[in-house]
């Protein structure tokens, strides 16, 4: 999968599990997905990072949850890094 | 007022030193003293009070004190046992003791060392902090163990379900735990019973599967009420201040809740 694919399809799937996602076309980077940016609660956030060990076939992306704030773009930087492994 | 709560005080931090080498007696007489005091004051004691009584032990006084139902040892993980604040809920640290298998339990804060198999794990936080926690639970239960979290304390997103006539809030994720996992869930409670405390699993907590996540925890969790209304309708006595005002502070229900 490019690197771009990877993007859109994270982007796709923030549009259809974050209700303040839906209606915007751009998500930046630097954007929270927990409180103060796309507003998902604790048990969404575990299942949005689950999905995406489904989807790209990884494990482990959850572990993301132990480090610094997520944001739009260090979900997508570890995910073009660990599937273009 | 005042002479009879400085006896009263001071009866009870008689206790205190004896809870360490005598526990038996020691609860004992704090549950004669406290029930004379209730009696006398019609109040409630705090948990400031109970952490007055028997300062610094933690629950060691209460370990040789609590009896594990005979349906302990045949609980099997990956299980997810989910208690509510009724009855000796403070010996249920101990009692999970008795599990066979490793325990992780979820709670605000630790109140005291846990021994192995029991692991605590802290829910404060933010939300990834929590989701973090959450996340280490899913592979507990992955890795067959059992998870011990409260229903009633909800510090993230939670759901309002019918109780005696009114309605408590539960939290949304022992449910949603349970539900990913893949794992039963079963209610854990906890009572004072002949001078001791005996701590037994209720039946599993199950409802039918629905294609909307949130529909059926929410199912989930208005049979988890149904399980507390009915243990509470056999023991009103063990109906906690909390958890009364929880209730209260709820309207009554008009549309046929029991």
């Amino acid at each position: 999968m490019t690197s771009g694919a990877v993007e859109n399809e994270v982007r796709d799937l923030l549009r259809s599990r974050a209700p303040l996602a839906r209606g915007r076309d751009l998500l930046p980077d630097d954007l929270r997905l927990g409180p103060g940016g796309l507003g998902l609660d604790s048990i969404s956030l575990v299942e949005l990072l689950l999905e995406c060990e489904r989807r790209f076939g990884l494990r482990g992306v959850a572990g993301l949850l132990e480090g610094p704030p997520l944001t739009v773009g260090l979900l997508i930087a570890h995910l073009r890094t660990s599937a273009g492994r | 007022l005042s002479g009879a709560r400085r006896v009263f005080d001071a009866l009870e931090g008689g206790l205190a030193p004896l809870a360490g080498s005598w526990p038996r007696l020691a609860f004992s007489g704090a549950g004669a003293v406290g029930r004379l005091r209730n009696w006398l004051s019609r109040r409630w004691p705090s948990p400031e009070q109970v952490q007055t009584l028997f300062p610094r032990q933690g629950v060691d006084p209460v370990r040789p004190l609590v009896r594990a139902g005979a349906d302990f040892g045949a609980l099997r993980p990956p299980l997810v046992l989910g208690f509510f604040h009724v009855g000796a809920v403070q010996a249920l640290g101990v009692a999970v003791e008795r599990l066979p298998g490793p325990v992780l339990v979820l709670r605000q804060g630790s109140i005291h060392t846990p021994r192995p198999p029991v692991r605590v794990e802290s829910t404060e936080g933010d939300g990834q902090r929590r989701a973090a926690s959450f996340r280490r639970a899913l592979d507990h239960l992955a890795e067959g163990g059992f998870v011990v979290m409260a229903l009633d304390i909800v510090p993230g997103p939670g759901f309002r379900v019918p109780c005696l006539g009114r309605s408590i809030e539960l939290a949304r994720g022992p449910f949603a735990l349970a539900r990913i996992a893949g794992a039963p869930m079963r209610p854990l409670v906890a009572r004072w019973q002949g001078g001791g405390v005996a701590a037994e699993a209720g039946e599993v907590i199950a409802a039918e599967a629905m294609p909307d996540r949130e529909a059926w925890e929410e199912a989930l969790a208005a049979e988890a009420a149904r399980w507390l209304e009915r243990y509470l309708l056999e023991s009103p006595a063990e109906l906690g201040l909390g958890l009364l005002r929880s209730l209260l502070a709820d309207g009554f229900r008009t549309d046929g809740g029991s």
